[in-house]
Parts: structure tokens; C-alpha cells; sequence
């Protein structure tokens, strides 16, 4: 029987794709359904064997438990802090590094995506824990504008703040590859709008507000949810490094499934309001 | 033009330049003042590399010295020759290679067939089932590594390589979908005349894709071979759910396990901890190091490699 000749372009494309269906299946589609399966259960000790307890794990996570949610909203602060920070540091950077008449660009261009080449989690670990990411410029700075900070802002963001100053330099070091794709945003708009902004007579402030800015916001999203699922996949966050002592130090599979999910959910949500946010904001130019 | 000439009559030659003179000494200041930051960034990016550098060569009496901060004067590489000991370097490092090196191929192998698939074969639920990849990106390790350890339990994967290998000959692994994208990316920007040019030729699609396209692809598979090999060299967390055997080891879990045996041996708190310092950072030092290298080698591949897989477009 020979299949029309759409019917064959179909199975080809799902021959092409077909380790890729049996990679997802077997290690995320499966884990994740048996993970979500996992949340609703417990592991009896008596019999190893699981039994269901419906939503008790997820009740648990959010009143019995004293750790979780503090860590939970902990983070989410923190990403609240660090992912403008992040963003408005990359496109800065790239900015600088492509502007014209620059010495050694390309020089920079190395350094600054050097970090992304040696930073294993333990590494990083090393140095935090030995202050190396302490910059002793950073802490004067940070003494006297914490204390405005507390008053105008109140306790909560001025810690993740002062939080922040302490790990500044490893917030940093994950900007690498913002800070890439920034630079070849910045080098896709086309030289006739500066032009033609030239021509017009805005100055190089004004380009860059009305002319640069709007076409890289398209990109600015893709760094948002970039910088969101780097940073909340980082596996020395506490909430993760908190999920794998219940998963692996207290063997409560069910508990720490359920709080596996909600923290994805989690992101879900960081993600949709990052998405919220920028909506009204991103011009996609040439795109109907 | 106009101007200076309308100008050139009124009061001689600093009234002709002046504007240019202006516009040029701004220039110069602002660009003065990007240089000057991107320095201080520099400095602030480059700065743990010199600390861990400089600290791993002093001996303890400049460590305890105070007015010592980064020259030591009497530098020693015995927190190196501890270091290499102490992580059994080159078992660990042919091990790390091993990881490393198999799923960077592994990757590279599947992302280009898929990615291919997804960019020029046409089907029904392409764009759902891209969309799924993509999602997959967003799942937290920690959400899957019970069932996923229980899996690999089963399959007797435990404590051996396989759970590394595996997944990212399927397209799966660390960032794997990441890669998918890459090279969908880079082929959906190839010209479609080549496919047709091969298929009026009577060449099948295996055909076309394996002598045509593939090797277009050098860049792409480049910078997906190089960066799945880096980002698996630095991965802490799979090999340290999945690998017992102190011999099996990585080196980023050698540099945890180190660690741990000397908080376990002098507490976390104390003076000798600091005294451990030299040799903690020379241990850091030698696991970065062959990331570093091949950074010094290939760093043009890892820095143009969005502009050369047509990534943001």
C-alpha cells in the first residue's frame, strides 16, 4: 500500500523525531506523571509500600510545615529582587560592550561569558563560603543605603536586598548568556532605523529609548523566563537543596513529590506574571 | 556644511570646528565613561577567579598574615600536590570526560536529527509537540528525581553512567530540548533549494539530511557539542543522586566530598578551616581548569555562538 505522499512527509518527520518521543516519554513524561501520582500518597514504613492520603501532603506543605512556605515566598522575593536586577545589568552590559568605538569588545565579550564556563554549583559553593563574592566596594555602599532602604521599603525587601549585595557577584556571574543574546538582539536591528532616528534628530539618549529599547523587548522577555528557569533550576537554591533532605535524608517520597509540584507550579506563575508584565510592553516589530 | 560656511564668516576658526570639536569630545567622554564601567565589571567578573588563584598558592604563615591579601610571599604548590591527591585528579577527571564527552556527543547526535525534524519535515502536532520540548525545559529537577532515581533503579542504572548517557542520546538530559531548539533554529535559516535540488536527484530524506545537511551544520554542532560539554562537566546534582562509588566520582562531587571530609574533621567553624582555605581553592582550581583551558581555546566558538546558530532572530 503506498501512503499519499503527505501521509509520508508525516511519518518522516515523526521517524526524525522519534528519539525524542521516547526520550520524553520515558524519563519526563513518566517521572513527572509518577511524580504527580507520588504527591498524593505516603510511604508507610511498616509495610514500603505506598498509600494514598488524597491532598494531606499538600495541606501539610502549606500549615503544618514550618520550612516550606517561608522558603517558598523566600525565593520568590528573592527572584522578585534579582530578575530586574539581572535584566536591566545584561542589557546595560551588552549595550556598553556594543557600543561603537569600544577598545577590545571582543576582550570583554570573553570575560564576561567567562563565568558561565566555571561555574560548577560547587565552585561557586567554595567561594560564596569563603566570601569571595564580598566586594568591599559593594559593602560601604550597601551599609548606608540599607538603612534608607529599611525605612522607605520596608524589612522584607530591604533583606533580599542586603541579601542580594552578599551574592552580587555570583547574581552576576549568571548573566553570561543574557548578556550574549542582548548583543546579538542588539546587532539584529536594522541600521535604517538609526538612520533614520539620526535624520529625524534625536540624540543618542533619545535613540536609545525610542529606537533601541522597543525592538529589544521581544528579547527581554526570552531573558525574563530565561533568568526565571535558570535561577529556580539552580539545584543549590534552598528550596530544592530543602526537597532533596526530605526526598533522600527523611525518605518522605510522597511529601517531597507534592512539594516538587507545587514549586513547579511556582514557576508557572513567575513565568505567567513575568509574561503579564511584559505584554503591554513588547513591541514586535514586522510581526503582525 | 551650510553651517560652516555661515559660520566661517563670523569669527574665525573656532567657530568653524566648533560643533565638530564638541561632538567629538563628547564621544570620546561617553565612550571613556562605557569603557570605564565595563572595567569595573571586568574586575568584579574576573575577581573570584584571582582570589581562588591567589589563595590556593599561599602557605599558611602568609594566609594568617594580615597584611597579606594577594601575593603571597612565599608561594607553594603543595595545596596543588594535596589537591590532586586528595580528589584522586585523574581518576575523577577521566571520569568527569567520560560524562562530559559521551553526552556532548549523545546530544549533539539526537538534537540534530530532531531539531531537523522540527524545522523541515512537515507533520500534524509539530508546533504542539516542539512547544512540549520547550517545556520541558521549565521542570525543576528536584519535581523528577524521585520517580527518575526509582526508574534508573530498575533498570540496575544506578551507580554507573548510564542515566547521563541515555537521555541525551534521546534528546533528553540536561537542557537537552535546548538543543533542539539550536538546531531547529540553524536549519530552519538554511535555503530550501539545496533539499529540493537532492530530492529531484531521487536522494531520500535520510539522504538529505545526512549528507546534505548535517554537514552544513558544523556551527551549530559546535556550539551544542561544546556547550553540553561544559555544562555536564560542571553538573553537580545528577551525579551526585545517581553515582555511589567514591571511584566513580566526578570531580565537581570529588571537590563536595572533600569538603565534607574536612568539615567532618576539623567542624565547620573554626580556625582550621581557614587554614584549609589554600587547599579548597587549589581543589576548585583544578576543577575549572579544563573548562578553563578549552575556554582559551574555543572561547570565539562560545561567544559567537548565538550569532552563528541564528539563535535570535
Amino acid at each position: 500500500m503506498k501512503l499519499k505522499l503527505r501521509h509520508r512527509e508525516s511519518l518522516k518527520g515523526y521517524i526524525f523525531i522519534s528519539p525524542w518521543i521516547v526520550g520524553t516519554a520515558l524519563f519526563v513524561l513518566g517521572p513527572l506523571a509518577y511524580s504527580f501520582h507520588l504527591s498524593f500518597r505516603t510511604l508507610s514504613l511498616e509495610d514500603n509500600l505506598f498509600h494514598f492520603v488524597g491532598l494531606r501532603n499538600y495541606v501539610e506543605a502549606f500549615i503544618l510545615d514550618a520550612k516550606f512556605l517561608p522558603l517558598l515566598l523566600n525565593t520568590f522575593a528573592r527572584s522578585l529582587v534579582e530578575i530586574p536586577l539581572v535584566l536591566v545589568f545584561s542589557l546595560t552590559t551588552a549595550l556598553l560592550v556594543s557600543r561603537k568605538g569600544v577598545p577590545a569588545s571582543g576582550l570583554f565579550k570573553v570575560i564576561l561569558f567567562l563565568p558561565v564556563v566555571i561555574s560548577s554549583g560547587m565552585v561557586v559553593q567554595e567561594l560564596m563560603s569563603q566570601g569571595a563574592g564580598d566586594l568591599s566596594v559593594v559593602r560601604s555602599v550597601t551599609v548606608e543605603s540599607s538603612i534608607a532602604i529599611e525605612r522607605y521599603l520596608g524589612p522584607a525587601i530591604a533583606e533580599q536586598v542586603a541579601a542580594v549585595f552578599n551574592r552580587l557577584t555570583f547574581i552576576l556571574w549568571r548573566t553570561g548568556v543574557q548578556i550574549l543574546i542582548f548583543i546579538a538582539a542588539l546587532q539584529g536591528i536594522p541600521a535604517s532605523m538609526y538612520e533614520a532616528a539620526r535624520v529625524d534628530g534625536a540624540n543618542e539618549w533619545e535613540t536609545l529609548w525610542l529606537v533601541t529599547l522597543p525592538m529589544v523587548t521581544p528579547i527581554i522577555l526570552l531573558n525574563a523566563v530565561y533568568t526565571v528557569v535558570d535561577s529556580f533550576t539552580d539545584v543549590f537554591n534552598e528550596v530544592l537543596t530543602y526537597i532533596h533532605s526530605v526526598a533522600f535524608r527523611e525518605f518522605r517520597m510522597g511529601y517531597a513529590a507534592a512539594l516538587g509540584w507545587m514549586y513547579f507550579l511556582l514557576i508557572f506563575v513567575l513565568i505567567g506574571i513575568v509574561f503579564l508584565v511584559m505584554r503591554r510592553w513588547v513591541y514586535y516589530a514586522g510581526e503582525r | 556644511m551650510r553651517q560652516a560656511a555661515a559660520t566661517r564668516k563670523s569669527s574665525g576658526i573656532m567657530a568653524v570646528e566648533w560643533p565638530k570639536i564638541k561632538r567629538r569630545v563628547k564621544s570620546v567622554v561617553w565612550t571613556g565613561l562605557a569603557l570605564w564601567i565595563l572595567l569595573t565589571i571586568s574586575f568584579v567578573f574576573l575577581y573570584p577567579v584571582f582570589y581562588m588563584a591567589s589563595t590556593s598558592i599561599m602557605s599558611i604563615p602568609d594566609l594568617i598574615e594580615p597584611s597579606i591579601k594577594w601575593l603571597p610571599l612565599e608561594p607553594t604548590f603543595e595545596h596543588y600536590r594535596n589537591a590532586l591527591e586528595g580528589m584522586r585528579y585523574w581518576l575523577s577527571l577521566r571520569n568527569s570526560a567520560v560524562i562530559a564527552l559521551g553526552a556532548a556527543v549523545g546530544h549533539v547526535l539526537s538534537a540534530a536529527m530532531v531539531g531537523y525534524g522540527f524545522a523541515r519535515v512537515k507533520f500534524p502536532g509539530r508546533e504542539f509537540l516542539f512547544g512540549l520540548a520547550l517545556f520541558t525545559l521549565l521542570i525543576p529537577p528536584q519535581t523528577t528525581i524521585v520517580p527518575s532515581f526509582m526508574l534508573y533503579r530498575n533498570f540496575g542504572w544506578i551507580d554507573t553512567y548510564l542515566p547521563f548517557l541515555v537521555p541525551s542520546f534521546l534528546g533528553q538530559g540536561l537542557r537537552g530540548a535546548l538543543y533542539i531548539f539550536i538546531f531547529r533554529q540553524f536549519f530552519k535559516g538554511l535555503p530550501w533549494e539545496l533539499e529540493d535540488a537532492a530530492k529531484i536527484d531521487g536522494a531520500g530524506s535520510l539522504r538529505v539530511f545526512a549528507s546534505i545537511m548535517l554537514p552544513l551544520a558544523k556551527p551549530a554542532i559546535l556550539v551544542v557539542f561544546l556547550f553540553s560539554l561544559v555544562w555536564h562537566w560542571n553538573d553537580y546534582f545528577e551525579p551526585m543522586i545517581y553515582i555511589n562509588s567514591f571511584s566513580k566520582f566526578t570531580l565537581p562531587l570529588k571537590l563536595g566530598d572533600l569538603r565534607r571530609q574536612m568539615e567532618q574533621v576539623f567542624g565547620s567553624m573554626s580556625v582550621a578551616q581557614m587554614m584549609n582555605e589554600p587547599l579548597r581553592m587549589a581543589a576548585s582550581f583544578l576543577v575549572i581548569l579544563p573548562p578553563l583551558l578549552l575556554y582559551a581555546v574555543a572561547h570565539r566558538w562560545f561567544v559567537e555562538s548565538v550569532d552563528r546558530t541564528g539563535l535570535v532572530e
